[in-house]
């Protein structure tokens, strides 16, 4: 048999098993990429305004720790009236500050120190002052500062995630 | 049978399979080698049998993961043994991979031509923490999702990519239901398809070098049959792990709103201490918890050609790894070591381990569809005592919650019992009464002379007798928990008696039902149904409605008044923590 043809069938079949594959796969390739994607592409969102306490139920120079209750929307799940967060308020005459109790460094929970006045993270050992300012520890910066504002005597807080780990505050969506 | 073998021989040839599957030459040698990855393979197959038997009662999204791993190792017969089995497998698979790895390095396994046999034995390692780490969130309990909540933000720092990395594995900004989809995927069939696939390759690579230089070709039949008794041992290892922790730990449900002090794994636990070695700035931080695992993992890789001749061993092999295992231990032994003297950690601890038994209580009566956190966070015991934490033990003591040295309000133990009622109306000014708060020096006792009546002034006890003293209390402390309720006490005399003295003698101070308080100073609170639930309710939802104490109750000038609580707690929550502090005073829990 004359080895030219055979030769040139062998390319034709590797050219019609290579374009095959590469269409079949690259058909589904792209589809599933944009699948497992889609729920990573959070857009940078602003916050929610949530009603919290009483002005009145804040007691000068103590901080409290208030749960944030609203709408919870989780992928398919909607709740209804949910804690879905928590702030530390702390009244200052008819003003009020809030922090997120969300740790600026890798996201525990921040509580009131045992040992001071200020706030303390029991993961990583993060200590900041009653201002929030960071006094020792890893967190790269201080604690969040939430926008307040006081309506009809209720507190209201401008909830809002941020990145953790990072010496700036950049919200996430 | 022998028929059936037969027929279906002639059509498979499955007899000339097992017979070349068992004669097949393998290299032997290295005994200690093929008994660990023996073990390995025995530990994977633990777990992928064990795997399967868990994804049949396993339900994966956060309102009812929880429940069904609650389910699978408290209710459903045998699941304890399953899931013991399966955790303690993972377990072992870890530290049986490390010593794997171990062996390999002092028998020098990783020299040519075995050098994919040794990354593939790395790649376990690596392939069992994945495991470990997406296994651990399946739960869906206090342990796992917080840890993995670090292990995201950890991932985010890396640069670039780090929070694009972190969002895939979580499913989006926060860890939520599509994360632990993910992570299940990834458990249940990324990752063990990975396993599988990575075990065979080395098995092939190992049937043509062996692990070690210098073994000779065995039949593989006479290697199965010890690799059948190691493999044994691993099982029955397994069940006595799993027989003495019966079972495998669960927490309470994840509640992103605790306080929970977040540890990784116990094989985390070295890169948990470096970390703060490294703690000045997310960039340090970064290299301590990725970089310097991930030069680790590259100086084994490269084992092949950083051992070469003319190279002691000593300084490029076992130096390295004692470095490495003792560092690791050193490490964990450090945070370990830590955390059993850290007081405030402790007593997160004992508070989580406290609420994961009660939600364990709760769930064996069913959970209801809302999901585990739910039940946990809505269980009037639990959020009676949360409540009290957050808002009441700032200033009143009861039982082991509220701290004496800063109390400014009565001690609650026994409040409004017989008992305590006869103490306080003897010397209402003890601290454990009244004596912290802006009450003080208002009430008289109602049987000592004031000490600052001068002498020889007249001065009448409100009460005679002892037993007018014990039937003012009686009354008081068995009146209904609603208005309108009967009295709970049955001596009829004794409680006409006191309610006769109540009645004459209290209201020139107090109301009851209303009246009284003939000098108007607003102070002395309601006596009618004094400590019941509904006087309670009515007290933390507003001290000044005169149901208990009166407009002077919120008076600035009243220093450290007990402030009003229906403006920040729902109506519920009022109720709930009226009727959780009126049954802890007496010693009993809400049904």
């Amino acid at each position: 048999m004359p080895e030219g043809p055979k030769t040139d069938r062998r390319g034709a079949l590797q050219v019609i098993a290579v374009t095959g594959g590469v269409v079949g796969a690259g058909a589904l390739a792209l589809p599933a990429a944009r699948f497992v994607v889609a729920p990573a592409a959070g857009g940078a969102g602003g916050g929610r305004w949530i009603k919290t306490v009483a002005l009145e139920a804040l007691k000068e120079g103590e901080p409290k720790r208030v749960a944030l209750v609203a709408d919870h929307k989780d992928a398919w799940t909607l709740e209804k009236q949910v804690e879905l967060g928590a702030v530390w308020l702390l009244r200052e005459g008819d003003a009020v500050k809030a922090w997120s109790v969300v740790c600026p460094h890798l996201g525990c929970a921040v509580d009131r120190s045992g040992t001071g006045p200020g706030f303390y993270c029991p993961c990583h050992d993060s200590s900041f002052d009653p201002a929030g300012r960071r006094l020792s520890g890893p967190s790269p910066r201080d604690l969040d500062a939430l926008a307040t504002r006081v309506e009809d005597g209720v507190v209201v807080v401008e909830f809002q995630r941020f990145r953790q780990g990072t010496p700036d505050k950049t919200p996430m969506g | 049978m022998g028929k059936l073998a037969a027929w279906i021989d002639e059509r498979t040839a499955w007899r000339t399979g097992a017979r070349s599957w068992i004669d097949h030459p393998v290299i032997g040698g290295a005994p200690w080698a093929s008994a660990l990855c023996t073990s390995v393979v025995a530990c994977f197959g633990v777990l992928a049998l064990t795997g399967v038997l868990l994804m049949t009662a396993y339900a994966p999204s956060p309102q009812s993961a929880w429940a069904s791993v609650f389910y699978v190792e408290y209710v459903l017969s045998r699941g304890w043994i399953i899931r013991g089995l399966h955790y303690w497998a993972a377990q072992s698979l870890f530290v049986l991979a490390a010593l794997h790895i171990a062996h390999g390095a002092i028998a020098s396994s990783y020299r040519k031509p075995r050098e994919v046999a040794w990354w593939l034995t790395l790649a376990v390692l690596g392939l069992a923490v994945a495991e470990g780490i997406t296994g651990g969130l399946l739960p869906w309990d206090q342990r796992g999702w917080w840890a993995r909540v670090v292990e995201g933000n950890i991932v985010g720092l890396a640069p670039g990519l780090g929070g694009w990395l972190q969002a895939m594995l979580l499913g989006g900004s926060e860890l939520g239901a599509l994360g632990l989809t993910r992570m299940h995927a990834l458990h249940v069939a990324v990752l063990p398809l990975l396993f599988a696939v990575l075990l065979l390759a080395r098995r092939s690579i190992v049937k043509r070098h062996g692990w070690t230089a210098g073994g000779t070709e065995v039949p593989h039949g006479r290697e199965l049959a010890r690799s059948t008794v190691v493999a044994a041992v691993v099982v029955v290892a397994l069940f006595a792990l799993t027989g003495w922790a019966h079972g495998a730990p669960l927490e309470s449900p994840a509640d992103p709103l605790s306080d929970y002090p977040a540890r990784p794994e116990w094989f985390l636990m070295p890169l948990y201490e470096l970390r703060k070695v490294f703690s000045h700035g997310p960039a340090a931080e970064f290299m301590g918890t990725s970089l310097v695992p991930a030069a680790v993992a590259g100086y084994f890789a490269l084992l092949p050609w950083v051992d070469r001749a003319g190279r002691p061993r000593a300084l490029t092999v076992f130096a390295p790894l004692f470095a490495v295992a003792i560092g690791a231990a050193a490490l964990a032994g450090v945070a370990w070591n830590k955390d059993a003297h850290d007081r405030q950690y402790l007593k997160s601890r004992a508070d989580a381990d406290r609420v994961a038994a009660a939600a364990v209580q709760l769930a064996m009566q069913g959970v209801a569809p809302a999901g585990a956190l739910d039940m946990v966070r809505n269980d009037p015991e639990l959020r009676g005592r949360s409540l009290f934490v957050a808002h009441c033990a700032s200033c009143h003591v009861l039982g082991d919650l509220g701290d004496p040295k800063k109390a400014t309000a009565s001690k609650l133990d026994h409040w409004g019992t017989t008992e305590w009622i006869a103490a306080m109306i003897h010397d209402p000014d003890a601290p454990e009464f009244f004596g912290l708060g802006p009450y003080n020096t208002k009430m008289p006792s109602v049987d000592v002379r004031p000490k600052d009546k001068p002498a020889g002034e007249p001065w009448t006890p409100m009460v005679k007798s002892d037993a007018e003293k014990a039937a003012v209390a009686a009354f008081l402390a068995s009146q209904g928990d609603e208005p309108g309720d009967p009295p709970r006490a049955t001596d009829a005399a004794t409680l006409a008696q006191g309610e006769k003295i109540v009645s004459d003698r209290c209201t020139t101070c107090h109301l009851y039902k209303g009246d009284g308080d003939l000098e108007s100073s607003g102070i002395a609170p309601e006596l009618a149904h004094y400590g019941s639930i509904a006087w309670t309710r009515s007290q933390v939802a507003n001290p000044s409605t005169d149901q208990t104490y009166r407009d002077q109750a919120l008076d600035p000038a009243m220093k450290k008044h007990m402030p009003r609580f229906d403006k920040d707690l729902s109506a519920a929550d009022v109720d709930i923590v009226a009727r959780w502090t009126r049954a802890h005073g007496r010693g009993q829990t809400l049904p």
